[in-house]
């Protein structure tokens, strides 16, 4: 049997009555009502934004790791080491990448067939210094 | 990450939206419960804020009986601290709700009713101030019930009580209601 079919006739129009009287309800309560709201929304947001701050901090904690043991492990250049131009050390590059003095070959306003050419001079000096040797 | 943040906006507007649809019924029955609009609204921020922080989790389908426990907790809350407030008051006051012949009081479901005669805002004025005069529990359940339409089994569940109080608490308030929207009719 429906739970209803115990109601008496009556109960729809005080329902209806119930439901006009919330609907005619004031702008000013209606205000309240909805900042009420709005501040119970508020309440679930940050919650929201907690659930985030773990997956946020591990990714932010294997980012740092990650950076510290690359440069941790980076290979170093023993100074004075292997610098191609200048006389008298390896002409390898060094094993780390760039070096300082390759900073300064970019950003140098020379051009760069000069440096293309620095094997060349560097011979030329030789000879000049062994002729006047 | 797009995919959360937009689930996380559609989880806020179906709460809102949810909150929009029973604000205004709730405010009415605190109101009825509390006899002061300042009083309801606390009560409904109150439910709000329980409901938010306890009960969004939950499937949406069951959103609405979870809202209306926690509202019904926050005016039983209120009824008590009023009664503590005011103890020394009670021995003088006579419980009415126990009072009843249940048998006799029960309802005739083949009768038009009171409110037939009364036209739009007599009879929400009318209907307004006989659920005041209700006792809380029949009051609530009546609400309940008749107003938001929930069956027997959830309003006892909303209320905490076994079906048989609710059946006996809706049985008392409509002879009630009836008797006092007679007087208007």
């Amino acid at each position: 049997m429906n739970d209803d079919d115990d109601l008496p006739n009556w109960t729809p129009q005080a329902k209806q009555a119930l439901d006009e009287s919330a609907q005619n309800l004031d702008a000013a309560t209606l205000s309240r009502l909805n900042r009420a709201r709005q501040r119970a929304l508020g309440l679930a947001r940050p919650r929201r934004m907690r659930s985030w701050f773990v997956p946020a901090g591990l990714a932010s904690a294997c980012a740092v790791l990650l950076a510290v043991a690359v440069v941790w492990h980076r290979p170093t250049a023993p100074p004075n080491a292997a610098d191609p131009f200048i006389p008298g050390t390896s002409a390898a590059a060094p094993s780390g990448g760039f070096s300082a003095s390759d900073l300064d070959l970019v950003s140098s306003d020379d051009g760069i067939e000069f440096y293309q050419d620095l094997d060349f001079y560097a011979w030329l000096d030789a000879q000049g210094q062994d002729n006047n040797g | 990450m797009r995919e959360r943040v937009d689930a996380a906006d559609t989880d806020d507007s179906a709460i809102d939206h949810f909150l929009k649809t029973v604000e205004r019924r709730a405010l009415r029955m605190a109101e009825m419960a509390t006899s002061s609009r300042d009083d309801a609204m606390d009560l409904v921020q109150d439910a709000m804020f329980g409901f938010v922080r306890h009960y969004t989790s939950k499937p949406a389908a069951d959103w609405a009986p979870l809202f209306y426990r926690v509202l019904d907790s926050r005016i039983n809350d209120f009824h008590r601290r009023k009664q503590v407030r005011g103890r020394w008051l009670a021995a003088w006051v006579k419980p009415a709700d126990d009072e009843v012949d249940e048998i006799a009081q029960a309802p005739d479901t083949t009768d038009p009713g009171p409110l037939l005669r009364l036209a739009g805002n007599e009879a929400s004025l009318a209907l307004d101030e006989a659920l005041k005069k209700l006792p809380a529990r029949q009051r609530q359940t009546f609400l309940l019930r008749v107003w938001e339409g929930f069956d027997v089994a959830t309003t006892a569940n909303v209320m905490r009580c076994s079906e048989g109080s609710v059946k006996t608490h809706l049985s008392r308030a409509l002879t009630a209601l009836r008797r006092a929207l007679e007087k208007y009719a």
